[in-house]
């Protein structure tokens, strides 16, 4: 994975022909058109077979693209490209275009603006389906910037909340502070590389040895960009706050957007390699982002918001994985994640029925210190044994030093597979578990090796610096869940918990900075099918305006069900 | 803290305020037990438009559909003159008649004016300044409190939550102090102070705010109620914990820690925006407390023209019934019948028993309460679940778990479910453990593509049964429920045994073959599937109920003893159990393999008729849910509607008990020609067998009680879904994993049903109309029934429900007043 592997993502190796352009495009296109008929569609019925048959061109597209791809090489054109990552992108979001629509049919159904939502809905997955393909950074940002206001139209479906109102327009304020920072790392690549094609800046990036200055300022912005849209701390407020959508809205949010940042900085991958501070930036904001929002996450009370914060937390995640250079991981933890989000949010309806699944166990028993490290032992010998069973070792030359760190995290995270004892069963670690210990950081090995093959960095290691502290980060983060399970009311937990649960309190005071500076619009009006009947406040003790229609108003005796004392 | 010794300072004088105030609220049930509830319980002592017009005082709700409503009713002629004059003259409200005419002639969305309310001081505060622009001090302080409560309540959907040992008053000023999510003009600091200043006891402590705001003594109780009207749902919540506690004996005083709380915000929120020039505004302010009366009888005032127009509309409906029950009974057919089957009062039933009596002229349906009469709790073996069957107004007094046949010992069964259970347990904690859950979804995540595609493309299965998570296929094999009773106290069982026959009035004249059919919903990805199925089981599906009850009256031992209490049970009698799939309208039956060989051509038959009678049914209601256009076509119908109750997105699976508007009290002969169009709760009953009324009492005290709940609760929904509903279904959002839900984000905890149940996106699928109950039974037993049980009493003189008598002789209606019969 050195030199060959770096050329997969520097410059592309064929030039595109028209035709193949256009294939790329016809799951934008096949969305676009659908959009622009279903929104005129006589009835509602018949916009939905529209949005329908738009997906399955989506899907078919998306399919022959990766077909193509499989027999040709990396293509790139004037304005789009066929290459791997954009391929897998794009079979992602024609997926999961298929299954929202699909869901959306009978959910929506029967709700007075359906119509109006198949337009945006589908004008949203082309935005999308445009940013995976675009080789024109022009082409990009315009994009990125219609996804990003195609969706506002999706989070503001219930024009008539308040909520709802308030939280689109805080993620409105940042969708434009990210257009505006990739607006200037389009000026500092062009002015630098006298291009907007991509794959000729990063090209250019890697030929020119030590990255000119406009090209480390132009991926810093492309970070801050990527940061800011993929909702990391301290601008995680609106991704936590707009469950006021309809649910397969919060699924393709989840599963088609918010990750887009990550999947642009995929573009630049061999630019960032060179830009250490950019590393730094990616690797510290997003660990932060990972390790607070992973335990914000366990304390919050709904599903919905619940998976918001883990949504938060794995795109902290996946960046981190960007700055360390672990691009294929990233592209896995972006894909992976998508399919686990996109049907955790459609399904979430379902987690009634799984409580009740739950209440069927009895309690396990509270781990002990003893058994949680005796678990990590356990867990790191079968982690690091599975790695060496793959064939490579971690600390072989075929593995960067990210990977300790990774595999670390791994085995960190087969602890809870392991330590938890039930009553009934007594100490006994059943086979099945044994099974799992070693099949999931075997198939974690496997995948990465698979997603090599499609993304791959030239392999510059991470500084140790930030390795060190990615790996501390995830220590820390185990210990506190440690203790948490061990000692629950300990002083040090109760002391944590309100901040915790307070998500530090970071968004209250970025909303009050930010909506000072630009307030919310006030809430539209929408039909409601149910009486929404209004009231007023009375404040001082004098006859409220009523009587209307019966008259004159006789002065009735005290009612019984007051009894006034 | 450290000052609560001011505490015995102030006397607690504010107790029965307090206890008033709570005594309000109606308990929410959780969504795993789903059950329906009348959530002006609290209120049933006052006539329902005084309850409305001091809801509407308190509360800005109203208990009547708006104007413009009824407008379209008359306009689509299910209200006419003649209802109108015959319910102002019930009413003694001749003069109104002229006004309603008025009404329904103008009235318009807009022409009507806004409830007018109480203020509270986040109301005054609003009026102010907002906390931040597009908010309110309403939302803010809901917001806040319903979080922390969903933090204090939630047992399964985080994993790490404030201290348990304290209760919810100090946890959450634990919490406040710590917080730093409210902007405070004084500070934060100053928060921590103020809070330290309180009693540690919520009754204390509202007491003591209370006084510190000088609230005049006589708007105290109104007040209060007020403020826990404005969490309604949390309140709801804790009324529930309340309700369980006292059911087991016990008590629980969350709902006042509640009350202190929002009184809290209500004390500090003053404190904070006062400034000296504000004094006589809030002097205003307080004053007006104690003119609530005086708001509230404004309002009813108003109010009368509504209440006029709702009950002409539910005296509408009832002319139709009324014309047809006074017609000739159906023939009663003296030989027994094949066949009997005993359902669920549900309205639902009356659908599928319709189409069996369509299809099989010589099978008897009877209506009998679904749970069967059998106060249970169910406990699936090998597992730490045990759960209700029975209505929420009764606690369990027997625990049904389950065995196989033989008797053969569970042990190995136990040990192999515990182990499978605690491998999910794991699995989930791997899932969701925050420093696990990235390398779940890096090694896991790929395959939820496969579960995207199969869920998206759904399938035809009947339901899955999930009390059997953990077991193999082949240990689940022969499991059976079984209540201990019939085998430790045999006469017992007996006892309880013939007092359920003696309730479903099966003492003689059994068939060889009596299904006892329960009823449940099929449904996925649904929070609320609960309240699809059946009410009478606990929001569980009445399966349990019916196969303990079919085995205990299949029983030898319990036969002898019954023959000793004089109920005879002719020995080729079998009883078997059934479960009336109601999105589906399959009917399965169970344990059929114990049948004798004798009963297996009657078992053939049987079935036949059900799956004719399913066609039937499903036919009938293919219109409703969308699918009028292959009703007559059965077998794709069959799999539509399959197809359906397994679809992930399908937000109407069924209507449930929508539309539901009466009760009908009488021998099905009375009604078995009629067509209720599945409106109606049928409990047979035949006054004759009841010389002491006891089926009676028992009746109207349960039976009757429960259908007000569950119409109540459609009717709240209906009329004010924002404050008794759950909203939208598309924004719902689990709490706690089975709490309730959330519209959204945040807000209260919304309880009731959410508009998708009542309204398909064109109509509205409940008319909004309080049951009327006929009663087939002499005046005397009915009277002696109302002046002994101070419940009943209530709902009928109360106007909760409208009361009506079918004479046993003449067949002609006679409707209940406070002062004696009069004929409708």
């Amino acid at each position: 994975m050195s030199v060959t592997a770096a050329v997969s993502t520097g410059p592309a190796t064929g030039a595109l022909p028209l035709w193949h352009a256009a294939l790329v495009l016809t799951p934008a296109a096949a969305a676009v058109f659908f959009a622009a008929v279903a929104a005129r569609a006589s009835t509602v019925a018949s916009s939905w077979r529209l949005a329908r048959a738009a997906s399955l061109t989506m899907v078919v597209g998306a399919v022959l693209a990766v077909l193509v791809r499989a027999v040709t090489d990396d293509r790139a054109g004037m304005l789009v490209r066929s290459d791997s990552v954009g391929v897998a992108m794009l079979s992602l979001v024609s997926f999961i275009g298929w299954v929202v629509i699909r869901y959306s049919r009978s959910y929506l159904s029967g709700d007075p603006y359906e119509q109006s939502y198949v337009a945006r809905l589908l004008a949203t997955v082309a935005a999308v389906a445009v940013v995976v393909v675009a080789n024109d950074l022009i082409v990009l940002v315009l994009a990125w910037t219609a996804t990003s206001l195609a969706l506002h139209g999706l989070l503001t479906f219930f024009g008539d909340r308040p909520v709802a109102i308030a939280v689109a327009h805080k993620k409105f304020i940042l969708a434009r502070c990210a257009d505006v920072a990739m607006v200037a790392a389009v000026v500092a690549f062009a002015s630098t590389f006298r291009t907007f094609r991509i794959d000729r800046i990063v090209s250019g990036a890697v030929v020119a040895g030590s990255l000119p200055t406009g090209a480390r300022v132009g991926i810093a912005l492309v970070a801050l960009a990527a940061l800011l849209k993929c909702a990391q701390l301290p601008f995680h407020g609106w991704l936590i706050q707009v469950m006021e959508a309809p649910t397969p809205v919060s699924a393709l949010l989840h599963a088609g957007v918010v990750n887009l940042g990550g999947f642009v900085l995929l573009r630049f991958s061999p630019v960032v390699d060179r830009a250490t501070e950019t590393r730094a930036l990616l690797v510290i904001v997003g660990t932060v982002t990972a390790v607070v929002a992973a335990l914000v996450m366990t304390t919050r009370i709904s599903v919905k918001v619940s998976l918001a914060w883990s949504t938060c937390a794995q795109m902290g995640f996946m960046l981190m994985q960007c700055g360390l250079g672990a691009w294929e991981m990233a592209l896995l933890h972006l894909l992976a994640h998508s399919l686990y989000k996109a049907h955790a949010f459609l399904g979430a309806g379902g987690v009634v029925r799984l409580t009740q699944r739950k209440q069927l166990a009895m309690a396990p028993v509270a781990p002990t210190a003893t058994s949680v490290s005796a678990a990590f032992v356990v867990a790191a010998l079968t982690t690091f044994g599975a790695g060496w069973m793959w064939g490579s070792l971690p600390f072989t030359e075929h593995r960067s030093s990210a990977f300790v760190v990774l595999g670390l995290i791994v085995a960190l995270a087969m602890v809870p597979l392991i330590s938890v004892r039930m009553k009934a069963v007594g100490s006994r670690v059943s086979p099945k578990m044994f099974a799992a210990a070693i099949g999931v950081p075997l198939t974690y090995f496997a995948l990465h090796d698979l997603f090599a093959h499609i993304v791959v960095g030239d392999g510059s290691a991470a500084p140790s610096p930030l390795l060190v502290l990615v790996a501390a980060a995830f220590v820390a983060l185990f210990l506190v869940q440690a203790i948490c399970a061990i000692a629950p009311s300990h002083p040090l937990v109760t002391r944590m918990y309100p901040w915790v649960y307070g998500g530090l309190f970071i968004d209250e005071a970025f909303t009050r900075v930010a909506f000072a500076v630009w307030a919310p619009p006030p809430p539209r009006s929408r039909v409601a099918p149910l009486p929404q009947r209004a009231a007023v406040a009375i404040f001082a003790r004098a006859t409220p305006q009523t009587a209307s229609v019966v008259s004159p108003s006789p002065q009735v005796e005290l009612l019984p069900a007051w009894n006034v004392a | 803290m450290k000052r609560s010794a001011n505490s015995t300072v102030i006397t607690v004088s504010n107790t029965e305020h307090v206890n008033a105030a709570c005594a309000r609220i109606a308990p929410t049930w959780p969504l795993d037990q789903f059950i329906a509830v009348n959530p002006y319980w609290g209120w049933r002592t006052s006539p329902a438009p005084v309850a409305a017009a001091t809801l509407g005082a308190l509360g800005g709700t109203a208990l009547t559909m708006p104007r413009s409503y009824f407008r379209g009713e008359w306009a689509a002629a299910r209200l006419t003159k003649d209802d109108i004059e015959m319910a102002a003259a019930f009413m003694g409200e001749r003069s109104l008649v002229d006004a309603a005419m008025t009404v329904l002639a103008e009235a318009t969305e807009d022409s009507q004016l806004p409830i007018p309310r109480m203020a509270l001081v986040t109301d005054v505060c609003d009026r102010e300044s907002a906390p931040r622009p597009g908010q309110t001090w309403a939302e803010v302080v809901t917001h806040q409190i319903s979080q922390h409560c969903a933090a204090h309540f939630d047992r399964w959907q985080g994993s790490w939550h404030p201290g348990r040992e304290v209760d919810l008053f100090a946890g959450w000023r634990l919490q406040l102090s710590a917080s730093h999510g409210v902007k405070w003009r004084h500070g934060a600091s100053w928060v921590r102070e103020q809070i330290s200043c309180l009693p540690e006891q919520p009754d204390a402590a509202i007491t003591m705010m209370l006084s510190a705001m000088s609230m005049p003594k006589t708007g105290q109780e109104a007040y209060l109620t007020a403020l826990l009207l404005s969490v309604n749902g949390w309140a709801a919540w804790c009324a529930y914990e309340r309700w369980q506690a006292r059911l087991a004996g016990g008590d629980d005083d969350e709902i006042v820690g509640l009350l202190a709380i929002r009184l809290a915000w209500e004390w500090l929120l003053q404190i904070d925006g006062r400034s000296k020039s504000d004094e006589a505004m809030w002097n205003e302010w307080r004053q007006s407390w104690t003119g609530v009366n005086e708001l509230a009888n404004a309002i009813s005032h108003e109010q009368r023209v509504d209440w006029l127009l709702q009950t002409a509309t539910e005296m509408g409906y009832q002319s139709t019934l009324i014309s047809a029950l006074n017609k000739t009974t159906d023939p009663i057919l003296e030989d027994v019948p094949s066949v009997q089957l005993v359902f669920c009062i549900d309205v639902r039933s009356e659908v599928i028993r319709r189409a069996l009596e369509t299809a099989a002229r010589e099978i008897q349906t009877r209506g009998f309460a679904g749970f069967f009469g059998l106060p249970i709790a169910y406990s699936p073996v090998g597992s730490a679940l045990k759960r209700p069957q029975l209505p929420g107004l009764m606690a369990p007094v027997f625990n049904v778990t389950e065995t196989v046949a033989g008797g053969a010992d569970l042990t190995g069964l136990r040990n192999e479910r515990s182990a499978a259970l605690g491998n999910r347990q794991r699995w989930n904690s791997f899932r969701s453990a925050p420093s696990s859950v990235f390398t779940f979804v890096e090694s896991q995540g790929l395959l939820y593509g496969a579960k995207l595609v199969k869920d998206s493309l759904g399938h035809a299965h009947g339901p899955s049964k999930w009390e059997h998570d953990g077991l193999t296929k082949s240990s689940r094999q022969g499991l059976r429920p079984r209540l201990g009773l019939i085998d430790d106290d045999p006469k017992a069982a007996a006892e309880l045994a013939h007092r359920v026959l003696r309730g479903m009035g099966l003492t003689t004249g059994l068939s060889p073959l009596v299904v006892l059919c329960g009823h449940g919903g099929q449904t996925m990805n649904n929070p609320h599937a609960a309240g699809l199925d059946c009410g009478a089981c606990g929001g569980q599906t009445g399966e349990v109920n019916a196969r303990v009850l079919a085995d205990l009256l299949n029983s030898e031992t319990v036969r002898t003893h019954l023959t000793e209490l004089g109920i005879v049970v002719p020995f080729e009698t079998r009883f078997i159990a059934g479960l009336h799939n109601t999105t589906t309208d399959e009917i399965e039956l169970f344990d059929t393999e114990s049948l004798p060989e004798s009963h297996q051509s009657d078992l053939v038959r049987l079935r036949e008729r059900l799956g004719a009678a399913g066609q039937l049914a499903r036919s009938e209601r293919a219109d409703s849910l969308g699918l009028g256009d292959i009703s007559k076509q059965p077998e794709r119908l069959k799999r539509a509607v399959l197809q359906r109750a397994n679809d992930w997105s399908q937000v109407r699976p069924e209507w449930g008990l929508a539309g539901n508007a009466a009760f009908i009290v009488a021998p099905r002969q009375r009604t078995r020609q009629m067509d209720l169009g599945g409106r109606s709760f049928l409990h047979d009953y035949d006054w004759r067998l009841d010389t002491d009324l006891a089926v009676l009492t028992l009746i109207m005290t349960a039976p009757m009680v429960v259908t007000n709940w569950i119409n109540m609760q459609y009717h709240a929904s209906t009329v004010d879904n924002r404050r008794y509903g759950s909203g939208n279904k598309m924004l719902h959002n689990v709490v706690g994993g089975r709490i309730g839900v959330f519209e959204g984000n945040g807000g209260d905890l919304r309880i009731g049903l959410s508009i998708q149940s009542l309204h398909d996106g064109h109509t509205l699928r409940h008319p909004p109309l309080r049951l009327s109950v006929f009663i087939e039974a002499p005046r005397e037993g009915i009277d002696s029934i109302i002046g002994a049980h101070t419940v009943v009493h209530e709902l009928v003189s109360n106007a909760w429900l409208n009361l009506l008598r079918i004479d046993p002789s003449t067949g002609q209606t006679e409707r209940w007043t406070s002062s004696g019969w009069i004929t409708a």
